[in-house]
């Protein structure tokens, strides 16, 4: 299996430009998921390492060879694009068999990869069957099977679980990282879910209008934000603008425009600076009635949206609209019109600078 | 009067059953969800109530009338298509006109009623933009505007978000939910997605293979859900097969495989009988509380989701189990083995399914 570097690349399309020095290394068998919004450039660079775009600059390595020059065919790589079909005359075995035939692999060996790769995909008592006999989440797991019978070193996945329903994607998604980690197989996983992305990544590159804005571990992309972007795309974040009124070793402090102070993690930049303080809605926290305390926002409950096993209570304050999603089973008293104070630990508020061309551009996801 | 009723509405298309008697009532000003996975009927039921499609057995009341052979034109009703169904040509405020000038709207009546529909869903300042200028989450919107401006007061959602992002979803949501509340309307909302379906509505209809399994207010539904497959289709669930061993004072005995052996609080089971236990992930924790149960077993992965961490367990039958803990709670190392609680009454119990648990829970 193999390990993979990118550097510099760019690629644009008449009027759009898709990626834009984009770099990043990606360590044997690792599973990445390349998280974004729809038109961040994802497919773009998929294609570009399968070989299928062509960019306009930049280099693609595997193992340290530069593979630029190299034919999709000859890279070793197996693509899933998005809208992928099946042969719809073929079985299930002849699709899988499809790749090792047109390589014009030996029988012997043709046949005892299509086992495997069957065997893997769970789908061995299903050869003889017809796509169209199968499920939605079958045919995926045969066109996994086929892309993956060619012996590939590395595996791209373009939204593989779009396509397929809610519940049934919370399981495949753990059978894909599964698959891939029993084969060993370095894989780059792109969607635009970071549920999904966090589930399942042992690294997350996060990108965002052609630019790679994050990348690191789920946890560290969930927990320690770069930009408010990542903070409310990666979960959800309340956000407060302020300036910054101190900054110390232990926590630094934004004054608000209603004069009140919230208090977050440290931060480098200069007392006075007009700064943005993020924080996660997961990891605030509502308690019944009003009362002033670091952190402390009373507001009221305008509406509360219950999501299983958490509910996001949704409460108007003096600084505006803020959120807070909880267990439910420590929510059942947040009705609406019910008074509460929304509150949140400093260390989980990172305070950013006021992005270039305002919060709100900063935030959008579309 | 019910808004909607359907009564004993069955569909099919050649041999295939894709609905079965299926009665459902529909409260004026109430938001309803039908969830469930592809396949089971829920698509064929909204379209049968929107008159896009005819019965092959049974009928639809709207507002008491019998509207089963009403064509979709002439009901009082907005719809809103999975697949964004914009007329491409023609600017967002145009297609927002568009319905009330088809029902006869006078010229001003229909300016004022686009208009209003576009405020509310925040386009009017890119009303003059066509279709493709937008993005998915705003086009959709603009469908919604569309649907809306007819001033009807029922409106049919047939997977409205599921063609978005992820992250867009949960912003349209809300907007949904407000937008319904807001103007009073009557919503059926179609979905695959179960969080979806909680969070936007009043009822959930759960539904499998063309029948209602169950119907349910959204907490009811998850935290007491009355049958097996709507334990594991909304909301993740672990669940246990075992025996009634012993049955005192309102307390039984359940033996698992390999002897483990937990408490559950049941007046009804009888003693030798074959049952599924289900406990959510969510409901684990590592210290004992009151109405204990303890399990025991070997982490075999232990994985950060973000407002959580997930420990796969084996238990000492070889049976897994997910564990869900706060981030901050979670000490748990791979490989070690350890004692996970949970409150009895947290958890549920079912009988053994017939059919088996496989596929009583089966997700396609």
């Amino acid at each position: 299996m193999v390990s993979l570097r990118i550097e510099g690349l760019r690629k644009s399309f008449p009027g759009v430009v898709a990626l834009e020095d984009v770099s990043l290394e990606v360590k044997e068998s690792d599973y990445v998921v390349i998280l974004g919004p729809t038109g961040a450039g994802k497919t773009t660079l998929l294609r570009t390492i399968a070989g299928l775009t062509k960019q306009d600059s930049g280099n693609i390595y595997f193992d340290g060879h530069p593979v630029d020059r190299l034919a999709s065919f000859d890279r070793g790589v197996a693509y899933l694009p998005q809208n992928y079909s099946l042969f719809g005359h073929m079985t299930v075995w002849d699709n899988v068999a499809f790749g090792p035939t047109v390589q014009d692999w030996e029988m012997r060996r043709r046949d005892q990869i299509v086992r495997e790769m069957l065997n893997l995909v769970h789908l061995s008592d299903r050869r003889d069957a017809f796509p169209r006999e199968l499920s939605g989440g079958m045919q995926q797991r045969v066109a996994l099977a086929r892309a993956l019978a060619t012996r590939a070193r590395i595996l791209l996945l373009d939204e593989p679980l779009r396509a397929l329903d809610a519940r049934l994607r919370m399981e495949l998604r753990q059978e894909l990282r599964t698959l891939a980690k029993d084969l060993g197989i370095t894989t780059l996983h792109v969607t635009h879910d970071q549920e999904e992305a966090i589930s399942i990544a042992d690294q997350i590159i996060v990108l965002r209008r052609g630019k790679v804005v994050q990348v690191g571990s789920p946890q560290e992309v969930y927990d320690t934000h770069q930009d408010p972007f990542v903070a409310n795309f990666v979960g959800e974040a309340n956000f407060f603008e302020g300036v910054l009124e101190h900054s110390g070793p232990r926590n630094s402090v934004v004054t608000l425009p209603i004069r009140k102070q919230v208090v977050g993690r440290p931060t480098d930049m200069a007392q006075g600076a007009n700064v943005v303080l993020g924080v996660k809605t997961d990891r605030c926290d509502v308690k019944p009635g009003h009362f002033e305390a670091e952190n402390c926002f009373p507001g009221v409950v305008l509406r509360s949206l219950f999501l299983g096993k958490r509910v996001t209570v949704e409460v108007e304050t003096k600084v505006g609209f803020l959120k807070a999603k909880v267990p439910s089973d420590r929510a059942q008293f947040a009705s609406e019109g019910v008074e509460v104070t929304l509150r949140f630990p400093p260390d989980h508020a990172i305070v950013y600078p006021v992005p270039v061309g305002g919060l709100q551009a900063a935030l959008e996801v579309e | 009067m019910p808004k909607i009723r359907t009564e004993g509405v069955s569909k099919r298309f050649g041999r295939i059953v894709a609905l079965e008697n299926v009665d459902l009532e529909v409260r004026e000003g109430e938001y309803v969800a039908i969830l469930g996975p592809s396949g089971c009927g829920k698509t064929t039921l909204i379209k049968i109530i929107a008159g896009i499609w005819r019965p092959t057995e049974g009928r639809v009341l709207v507002d008491g009338r019998d509207t089963t052979r009403t064509p979709i034109e002439e009901r009082d009703l907005g719809y809103v298509f999975q697949n964004i169904m914009l007329f491409p040509h023609m600017s967002v405020k145009d297609n927002a006109r568009y319905g009330p000038w088809v029902r006869g709207f006078r010229p001003e009546e229909v300016e004022k009623a686009s208009r209003e529909a576009l405020e509310l869903v925040g386009l009017l300042q890119r009303q003059g933009f066509l279709p493709a200028e937008l993005s998915g989450g705003a086009q959709q919107k603009a469908s919604l505007a569309r649907a809306l401006a007819n001033r009807a007061n029922l409106l049919l959602l047939d997977e409205p978000l599921s063609a978005l992002d992820a992250r867009v979803r949960v912003e349209l949501r809300y907007t949904l939910r407000r937008l319904v509340k807001d103007l009073g309307l009557t919503a059926v909302h179609v979905t695959h997605d179960q969080e979806e379906a909680m969070s936007v509505a009043d009822r959930v209809v759960v539904m499998r293979k063309g029948r209602i399994v169950e119907v349910g207010e959204p907490r009811r539904l998850y935290e007491r859900p009355r049958q097996l497959f709507t334990a594991n289709f909304v909301g993740q669930n672990n669940f246990l097969e075992g025996r009634v061993t012993g049955v005192r004072d309102g307390v039984a005995a359940v033996e698992l495989r390999g002897g483990l052996s937990l408490i559950l609080n049941s007046d009804s089971l009888k003693p030798g009988e074959p049952v599924v236990l289900a406990i959510r992930p969510e409901h684990f924790a590592l210290e004992p509380g009151p109405g204990t149960n303890i399990l025991t077993g070997q982490v075999e992965e232990t994985r950060f989701m973000g407002s959580f961490t997930r420990h796969r367990l084996t238990l000492e039958n070889g049976e897994e189990i997910l564990v869900d803990l706060p981030p901050e709670e979670s000490r748990l190392k791979q490989g070690e083995q350890a004692k996970v609680f949970f409150n009895r009454e947290k958890m549920l119990v079912y009988s053994r399914p017939p059919e088996g648990l496989r596929e009583a829970l089966k997700l396609e």
